[in-house]
């Protein structure tokens, strides 16, 4: 590994920050600059997120183009970053984004355009930390960081509504991942005896498996009592730990029933708020059940897997129904989002290969349709700026390829083969129907493809179709080129991830072998792969403290340097 | 060199078409591909020279692919070898393009696969396609979005392809859902019409209802391939002369959808042999203790959901009559000659499978009967003549199911195929009436066109009394080979139902005949009516009457096939070309076949008796003569008398179309519609979001509000407070000490 | 050499003695004399326990507090001028803006 790759992940999360610096340097009354820049920044940024994906090998390592340096020793805090399959595959969804929304605030955005711009740079900067960073406090500060860059999309240049949904999105948010703060703590005291302690993501998984191997062996058997260790610690807090982290994610997911800030952020937030936050930020939630909450806690998992499965099937059907009462057409798009997170939920909660190749794999689709149904009803709005339904009608006729557009997304929305979105429903409900979990979630969840079918068409068909019943409407402009290469990407995404999903498919598949591997520790019966589960990660570079090692280290003692470790088991 | 080894000669070797079957499905793609994004800058004929040609193109390629499918080196036949091991499939093509995605133990390879079964349906397909761009130029010649609508039958045509290609069951469906698509957007082609839109979003979510069964279906037989490879054990893979670690590198090669591995597990699950039999329960995985049998039956049911989805049956057949909203060459296509048959083709492509239950088959051929007769006697009513002629496409499609259901396959095809030529024929007739007339299309309101439109006469006439079963023309033939086939197949356990299904049958046949008739009559026959659009009708142009006459013609040729022409077997034509798909259900010669095996299904393979012949016919003429003994005399002679109050209820009734949709309306959509509106009201904003959300906020604002008295101001207050709590601090540090 | 438990009687007695004032005085000028007693007991109990123990970090923490009562002192008094100021009184009872 050449000093790039050790460094790429770093640049590509920090490249926004550093045009978010000159976006700084740059006049508030020069829009254009302002756009041009962090334009520009968002497009160099894709370039390296684009290359590490590409430097992402399926089957090497697991964390890939790792980098790792000592943060606050003392704490057992290292500053230490790398991705797996999943993680490089939201990385390349979010690094696409990224000048879509830039783009596609062009015009939306008339006031504020440099703290906007600002906000956006600083928003991919910390949605890109989040996801590869492999110390699980680092996880937490970008995790947290988030809120504010988005409560501010929400707060400042949202509609008329805006404040009250920013508060309620940042309030539900915070209460969550609070709670997993605490659950953070307690694992860093649970992850090795004193001055051993660590919130590295790999120290504390490995600390933990061998206690959870043992309590899944007595909850088979029925003998916990007898436990002593680590293990009966896991016994008796194991399960409000993953309560705490479990709640936090399922907020951000959303899952019902904490779903109902959602709604109201995406209607209240601008196109750029609404693109972000369903393509990236609800992956947060799923990422971070992928991630954290299962693998550490797979036998509280297990005994939570038939609620949370239950909840998942009623967001599905939930959402969807949802969806057939609303009349802002928003809104109706958020409640499909939480529709679809449900599909996602339940593909991991299944656990099983397919189940969890679908569940990933349906992130990244939700992120390009939900994303792409965003966008483009955003240019919708900006033209007649209205939400309901009942205002358009027939628009068809006066914006064809806007509506050829938007049929196209709809179809892979609600899942029509040979468009994304069906290799992930496919899949999803294939692993659920092959997992152990009742047959019931399987129909009931099929029972979503019908009524996303229902909601969807009913939306296009208000919205495109009849006759035009609104004088306003008569003299709408079609997409210009500039809407449309924004769009256009999406377009060729939904093909192009329906076809030939494989290449996505194969650097998800490590990831998922290991989750499944990591989340059967706790099913009892299951045969788990044990080369699969232990975590290999980077040391943490040892030279500074083998030079001298009867130095007793000081909370005053100089930082020691920089230097990465190359020495990769 | 003779007709018969000229056939047998394939002009492109067959190894060298396999590697272009895909193109088949490209052309009309990339026809769709630019007619849709450049049509409006190409120009009307550009589009016409493109679309038309990629249909063509296609036909062409499936012509040669159908001929190298029977194309036999040294009296060998091509064929496929099986990777499940066992026999390799005679009589057919295969190309893989690769996988298309795989996840764990799953996985789906782009296999297209032509057999004589899926050849003959190319041929159909790409044929009766081809003849309907071509009446397309001219019906739609002046309408603005041309170019939108042949990109779309374009995109259908391709659709149809892979459906019909797809050497798995996920291709299939892709196929399946993808003319469900095309199906949505013609159907709302003329979207300003809310009314048009409308039904075509009924169309494409009636049919997600039956694509849920599909989906749920597959699934079942995924882990039915899951359990079944655990299960096995080499004696039971024997008889298909493989072995299970054969089967398993085939499972992992192909994944568990292909016909080839499903045909190879159906075979080898009816025989005593091994440790899997059909009423061996399942020893491991979710289906744990239920039987093959048992969840073979209950997936075949959910593909009738599917099937009925598609095909228009009961209970889901109330999309199609609302899908006439459609172009008419559009209805000729899609919703007569062969979207609405895919769910035919699905029980024919899986008979290995649907041969082993009884109970689904029985199912599959009562549906079938009582859509068949239902949707008959709603013709009756019905003014419109494009919903006389999808009424009566959802009761010849009944007359499939019936087929298919008592294990007549080959006649089910047939009919398949005979049906696509004379509803294609009588669609397109209609279409030209309707171009002719100024769009009307009351058969009340023509009348009379006999002499207007000679040439859409005389093929409307053929057409009609091929569907109704007239002696020469193919749909006598056809229809008559299924309901021989009905009449004498008995399904263990349930041998009533043959008899009785026969005597159904016996009935939709007259009803046929009698509205046919009644269609023809009052269009084509008698005055011209008063209240015509039009004083005269013109005859259409060449594009329109040239598919008209052939399609005439083939339905009239086609009932070559029902004849049993060969010099060393008493099988029917079509059932002798057809036997290498369906020898594993039904068997063939020197084959048992899976229905002889596992007891289900007794077959019986006499030539239909020319005393049913004649029983069959004397039911059509005898319905046909009402018909026209009612129209021609009875009706006109009573004009002006009121009928009797029971008869004008059961027109009212049938013209209502038995108020199904209204039933549906009101236990289905509005429930569903009132329980989403109350969850929304109820339980989201007003319990989660008001009680829950915002009851937090209240409450700790009140606490808030109420903690605020405390803050006095006085400094010194808060001082003595402060040290108060210092003493008890240390009070109970004291405490806790001593 | 005096009994440590002496200077801890000391600096209680001292420490209450600032309480009380802290407690009842008015004036802000002697509520402040009164928070330099308590430090200043506190610093006494630091001194004493260092003298116990033979060490010097008791010496560095009342060093340490008294450079902070310096600087308490220092912002407080300017708080005082300041509300003189404006308000023409120091008497505590008068500073209560800060409520509900």
């Amino acid at each position: 590994m050449g000093f790039f790759d050790t460094h790429l992940l770093n640049l590509v999360i920090f490249l926004p920050l550093v045009f978010a610096a000159l976006v700084l340097l740059l006049p508030g009354s020069e829009p254009g600059q302002l756009r041009t820049v962090t334009l520009l920044g968002m497009l160099v940024d894709l370039v390296f997120g684009v290359w590490a994906y590409a430097r992402y090998v399926p089957g090497g390592p697991e964390f890939q183009l790792e980098y790792r340096v000592p943060w606050f020793t003392e704490f057992g805090l290292s500053y230490h970053l790398g991705m797996d399959g999943l993680a490089a595959s939201l990385l390349l969804l979010t690094v696409f984004l990224g000048p879509l929304v830039v783009m596609a605030s062009t015009t939306y955005i008339t006031h504020r355009v440099k703290e906007f711009h600002l906000a956006l740079l600083v928003l991919q900067t910390t949605m890109l930390g989040a996801l590869v960073s492999l110390d699980v406090l680092l996880f937490y500060i970008f995790f947290e960081a988030m809120l504010i860059p988005m409560y501010l999309l929400v707060g400042v240049w949202g509609s008329e509504d805006r404040q009250m949904a920013a508060v309620k999105f940042f309030l539900y948010t915070l209460v969550g991942s609070l709670l997993m703060l605490v659950a953070i703590v307690a694992l860093y005291f649970l992850s090795g005896p004193s001055g051993g302690r660590s919130f590295d993501y790999a120290s504390i998984y490995n600390a933990l498996l061998g206690a959870n191997q043992e309590l899944a062996r007595c909850t088979a058997a029925g003998t916990c009592d007898q436990l002593g260790g680590l293990a009966r610690t896991l016994h008796t807090w194991g399960p409000v730990m993953f309560a705490a982290f479990a709640l936090a994610f399922a907020i951000k997911v959303p899952m019902w029933p904490v779903h109902t800030w959602l709604p109201d952020a995406h209607v209240q937030a601008p196109v750029a708020g609404s693109m972000i936050l369903a393509g990236v930020m609800l992956k947060m939630g799923t990422f971070g059940f992928w991630r954290f909450a299962i693998p550490l806690f797979p036998v509280a998992t297990q005994q939570a897997r038939p609620v949370l499965a239950a909840l998942s099937v009623v967001g599905i059907v939930y959402g969807a129904l949802m969806c057939l009462a609303q009349r802002d057409i928003k809104k109706l798009i958020a409640y499909s989002s939480v529709s679809h997170l449900g599909y996602c939920m339940l593909g991991m909660l299944a656990l099983t290969a397919e189940g969890a190749t679908g569940s990933a794999y349906q992130m990244l689709n939700h992120g390009v349709s939900t994303g792409a149904l965003f966008l483009l009803f955003g240019f919708l709005y900006e033209r007649r700026h209205t939400r309901l339904m009942a205002d358009y009608g027939g628009i068809a006729k006066v914006m064809p390829v806007f509506t050829a557009s938007f049929v196209i997304i709809t179809f892979s929305s609600v899942a029509v083969p040979g468009t994304n979105g069906f290799v992930g429903e496919f899949l999803v409900l294939l692993g659920t129907f092959k997992s152990n979990l009742s047959l019931v979630f399987g129909v009931l969840a099929a029972t979503g493809v019908i009524l996303g079918a229902a909601y969807m068409l009913w939306m296009v068909q208000k919205v495109f179709f009849g006759s035009l019943t609104h004088r306003e409407n008569q003299f709408l402009q079609d997409l210009n080129l500039r809407e449309f290469s924004t769009v256009a990407p999406f377009l060729a995404l939904v093909l192009v991830m329906g076809l030939q999903p494989q290449p996505f498919l194969d650097r998800l598949a490590p990831s998922t072998d290991r989750f499944i591997a990591r989340a059967s520790v706790g099913t009892p019966g299951a045969t788990v792969d044990e080369s699969k589960l232990p975590i290999e990660v980077q040391p943490l570079p040892t030279e500074q403290t083998a030079a001298a090692p009867t130095l007793p280290s000081h909370p005053l003692a100089a930082a020691p340097a920089l230097v990465p470790s190359t020495n990769r088991p | 060199m003779d007709f018969q080894s000229l056939l047998k000669t394939a002009p492109i070797h067959p190894d060298v078409l396999q590697q272009s079957l895909w193109m088949i499905i490209a052309l009309p793609l990339l026809g769709a591909f630019v007619c849709g994004v450049f049509g409006r800058m190409m120009g009307r004929a550009n589009v016409h020279l493109v679309a038309c040609s990629a249909v063509a193109g296609s036909f062409i390629l499936s012509v040669l692919a159908f001929w190298a499918t029977s194309h036999a080196d040294a009296g060998v036949p091509t064929s496929v070898a099986n990777a499940f091991g066992g026999a390799p499939s005679r009589y057919a093509l295969w190309q893989d393009l690769g996988t298309w995605f795989s996840a764990g133990d799953f996985r789906v390879n782009f296999g297209l696969l032509v057999d004589h079964l899926s050849g003959t349906l190319l041929l159909v397909i790409t044929g009766v396609g081809f003849l309907i761009h071509l009446y397309s130029t001219s019906y739609m010649e002046h309408d603005d979005g041309y170019w939108r609508y042949f990109a779309y039958l374009n995109l259908f045509v391709a659709m149809m392809l892979t459906l019909v290609m797809g050497d798995n069951l996920v291709l299939l469906f892709v196929g399946w859902e993808g003319v469900g698509m095309a199906s949505y957007l013609l159907i709302g082609f003329w979207y300003t019409d809310a009314a048009k839109a409308w039904a075509g979003r009924k169309a494409f979510i009636t049919n997600r209802i039956g694509d849920f069964g599909f989906l749920i279906a597959s699934f079942l037989v995924v882990l039915l391939v899951g359990a079944f490879v655990k299960q096995a054990n080499d004696a039971d893979l024997q008889p298909v002369a493989s072995t299970s670690a054969r089967y398993s590198a085939g499972l992992e090669q192909r994944g568990p959808l292909t016909f080839q591995g499903l045909e190879t597990m159906a075979r080898a699950l009816p025989d005593a042999s091994g440790a899997v039999k059909l009423d061996t329960p399942i020893s491991s995985g979710p289906l744990e203790g239920r039987t093959y049998g048992g969840v073979l039956t209950v997936a075949l049911l959910l593909f009738l959901l599917g099937a009925a989805g598609k095909s228009a049956q009961l209970p889901l057949y109330v999309w199609l009559p609302d899908a006439m909203a459609g172009p008419t060459p559009v209805s000729a296509l899609i919703h007569a000659a062969t979207m609405v048959t895919a769910g035919v083709y699905l029980f024919c492509r899986m008979s290995f499978l649907l041969v082993m239950s009884p109970t689904a088959m029985a199912t599959v051929a009562i549906i079938g009967a009582a859509t068949s007769l239902l949707a008959a006697l709603i013709a009756f009513a019905q003014d419109d003549i494009k919903k006389v002629l999808a009424y009566s496409t959802v009761s010849q499609l009944g007359i499939m199911f019936m087929g298919v259901g008592m294990g007549i396959f080959w006649a089910a095809t047939l009919h398949l195929v005979t049906h696509a030529f004379f509803k294609a024929c009588l669609f397109l007739g209609a279409g030209s009436v309707m171009h002719g007339n100024g769009d009307e299309t009351d058969i009340k309101k023509l009348g009379g066109l006999r002499k207007e439109m000679p040439w859409t006469w005389v093929t409307f006439l053929i057409a009609t009394l091929a569907i109704t079963g007239i002696v020469p023309l193919s749909g006598f033939f056809s229809k008559d080979a299924i309901y021989h086939g009905v009449h004498h197949n008995h399904l263990h356990g349930l041998e009533w139902v043959s008899g009785f299904l026969y005597y159904v049958g016996l009935v939709i046949a007259a009803c046929t005949a009698f509205y046919m008739s009644r269609l023809y009559l009052l269009t084509f026959e008698g005055q011209r009516s008063p209240k015509a659009k039009v004083a005269h009708a013109h005859e259409s142009a060449w594009p329109m009457t040239l598919p008209l006459v052939i399609l005439a013609v083939l339905s009239v040729a086609a009932s070559v096939y029902a004849f049993p022409l060969l010099a060393n077997s008493k099988q029917a034509l079509m059932e002798n070309f057809l036997s290498p798909v369906f020898s594993a259900a039904v068997g063939s010669r020197g084959d048992a076949g899976i229905a002889k095996a596992a007891g289900t299904v007794a077959l019986d393979t006499s030539l239909p008796s020319l005393g049913s012949y004649a029983m069959a016919w004397a039911t059509v003429v005898a319905g046909g003569l009402l018909a026209a003994f009612l129209y021609m005399r009875f009706f006109p002679a009573q004009a002006g008398v009121p009928a009797p109050g029971f008869a004008r209820l059961i027109r009212r009734t049938a013209q209502n179309k038995f108020y199904v949709d209204e039933l549906y309306e009101f236990l289905i959509i509005r429930p569903v519609k009132f329980l989403s509106f109350v969850l929304f009201r109820v339980v989201d904003a007003f319990l989660i979001d008001t009680v829950v959300v915002r009851g937090t906020a209240w409450v700790t604002a009140r606490v808030g509000s109420a903690l605020r008295y405390v803050q006095t101001g006085d400094t010194q207050a808060y001082a003595a407070v402060m040290a108060l709590a210092l003493l008890g601090g240390v009070l109970y540090a004291i405490l806790k000490v001593l | 050499m005096v009994p440590i438990s002496y200077y801890l009687f000391l600096a209680a007695a001292l420490f209450c003695m600032g309480m009380f004032g802290v407690l009842v005085r008015r004036n802000a000028l002697v509520v402040f004399m009164c928070v330099e007693l308590m430090l200043n007991a506190a610093n006494l109990t630091f001194l004493a326990f260092a003298r116990m123990r033979g060490d010097s970090i008791g010496h560095v923490s009342a060093v340490f507090v008294i450079a902070v009562a310096a600087a308490e002192a220092a912002v407080g008094l300017a708080i005082v001028i300041a509300v003189f100021r404006s308000r023409g009184s120091v008497n505590i009872e008068d500073i209560k803006t800060m409520k509900h």
